[in-house]
């Protein structure tokens, strides 16, 4: 749902978050808010736990201690399988899993018709591309555009990225962005991580700026103070 | 020696296969591989291993009933469980798949085999027959959980990615657990396949040594082998499942290897 006016409600919140991991604390007490139907960033060197924090949004990770809550709910209250079609990930450098392009589409959700599949490859992108391609095949870029076309096959209502373009050159990082900004501007809610503030800002109404596991700065992308570099 | 039996080496004629070892040893020597010690440790080790277990074979054909076969056979499964689990780093509980996986391989087959009366309920039997199960279900229960073992680490993308579509951990694991079952029982197919072709195998050749014409012996030997295939796949596809079920926590999540020791 587009977010209008007044304050947008809470997808996600945050609740003196921490996690340690082999003695090591990633994520140290952080606490905040992540807003329906908006683009957040979170943004901060290698190691501040910015991706650690992404895959706890889907319990692929578990806190510590403290508590995440999603719409409300503490996430370990939600059945999980559920929470994870509600709350779709894409990774880094996705993992192509199957061997033709539509069934990589059908991964998480065998019943799509092929107009399903040809409706989702158009929101990415990708509608151009012959179904029995193999998705090993496809550039950086298009394997990128077809993981959102698997994540959103599912349905979900927040999308979460993890540094969706900082493996990709120049053209197919603005070719992902373009999808990503196409899909926010249609409401989905967005959270993605990133080493680049300035890249993300762009697409961002906010940024989570984290530096060594703990939250130093949050709001306009434009006004937060992040000095990690690109 | 008059009998059809063949003449079975004397403890001198042992002794005098020592020399074997001998030439063994002193190769490893003449080429320094450094293995000279290791070889010769063995060959003590075969010697005695096997007259400990001849002596107590000795005994439970002589004393001890079927119950004790079975508990002969109890224990093999034990260290069978033991050596095969640990194959698999990373895997939680795995001696426990292992023994699982082994033990009921083991009970089916032996069930299967005794039902049906195809071989004779006496130690004389049960324990050979029941070894060679044992030891085929070792190796492919272990080949199979090293193998699950190694997806957790090579395909953790793959499978994440799965699972972050809300598939369940049986589905996220479905084609790394395919492939390890594949690359586990491929060699005892294989194995089947060119029996007689490129080896004698060991029960057909001890049957032929012992006197027993071969029309009979291969009889024996077919039957052990398609009781080798079903012990195989049973010990291979059991303990890998229940090893998938201790890979994922109750929030459908891949453990992290334990790392290597």
């Amino acid at each position: 749902m587009p977010h209008t006016d007044g304050p947008a409600p809470e997808l996600f919140t945050l609740d003196v978050v921490t996690f340690v991991a082999g003695g090591r604390p990633i994520l140290d007490g952080v606490s905040d808010h992540i807003h329906e139907g908006h683009v957040t960033a979170i943004v901060g060197p290698s190691g501040s736990g910015k991706s650690t924090l992404l895959r706890m949004l889907n319990r692929l990770e578990e806190p510590t201690s403290g508590r995440i809550s999603f719409r409300g709910t503490p996430l370990p209250e939600l059945d999980v399988r559920s929470l994870r079609r509600r709350v779709g990930m894409v990774a880094q450098r996705p993992a192509m899993l199957t061997g033709r392009i539509d069934d990589e589409v059908r991964v998480g959700e065998l019943a799509l018709t092929d107009a399903d599949v040809d409706e989702l490859l158009t929101r990415v992108a990708l509608d151009h591309i012959e179904r029995d391609r193999h998705p090993a095949d496809l550039s950086g870029g298009e394997q990128q555009r077809l993981a959102l076309a698997r994540a959103l096959a599912v349905g979900p209502e927040v999308l979460l990225l993890d540094e969706p373009t900082s493996a990709l050159d120049r053209k197919a990082a603005q070719s992902v962005d373009s999808v990503i900004a196409g899909l926010a501007g249609m409401g989905l809610s967005v959270v993605l991580v990133s080493h680049d503030l300035q890249r993300a800002a762009a697409l961002t109404h906010d940024a989570l700026v984290l530096d060594h596991g703990q939250l130093v700065d949050r709001g306009d992308p434009a006004h937060v103070t992040y000095l990690g570099g690109a | 020696m008059e009998s059809t039996t063949a003449n079975i080496p004397s403890w001198i004629g042992v002794a005098a296969s020592a020399t074997l070892v001998l030439i063994a040893v002193v190769i490893s020597w003449r080429e320094r591989l450094g293995l000279g010690r290791e070889v010769a440790v063995a060959a003590a080790r075969a010697l005695a291993q096997l007259a400990l277990v001849g002596a107590l074979l000795l005994f439970v054909f002589d004393r001890g009933g079927l119950p004790t076969a079975f508990a002969w056979l109890a224990i093999m499964v034990v260290i069978a469980g033991h050596v095969a689990g640990g194959r698999a780093r990373g895997i939680p509980r795995a001696r426990v798949h292992a023994w699982w996986g082994i033990g009921v391989a083991v009970a089916s087959t032996m069930g299967i085999l005794l039902a049906l009366g195809t071989i004779d309920a006496v130690p004389r039997v049960v324990i050979p027959v029941g070894g060679m199960v044992v030891s085929t279900a070792m190796v492919t229960a272990g080949l199979g959980l090293q193998r699950t073992a190694d997806a957790v680490d090579d395909q953790r993308a793959r499978i994440e990615a799965r699972l972050a579509l809300g598939l369940a951990p049986r589905e996220a694991f479905l084609e790394p657990y395919r492939t390890a079952m594949r690359t586990a029982l491929l060699p005892a197919v294989d194995t089947t396949k060119v029996v007689g072709l490129i080896s004698l195998p060991g029960a057909m050749t001890g049957l032929i040594l012992a006197g027993v014409d071969p029309w009979d012996a291969i009889r024996y030997q077919i039957v052990v082998m398609y009781m080798l295939l079903g012990a195989a796949f049973m010990a291979a596809v059991l303990s890998a499942r229940l090893a998938q079920r201790s890979l994922f926590d109750d929030a459908d999540r891949l453990v992290r290897a334990a790392p290597a020791s």
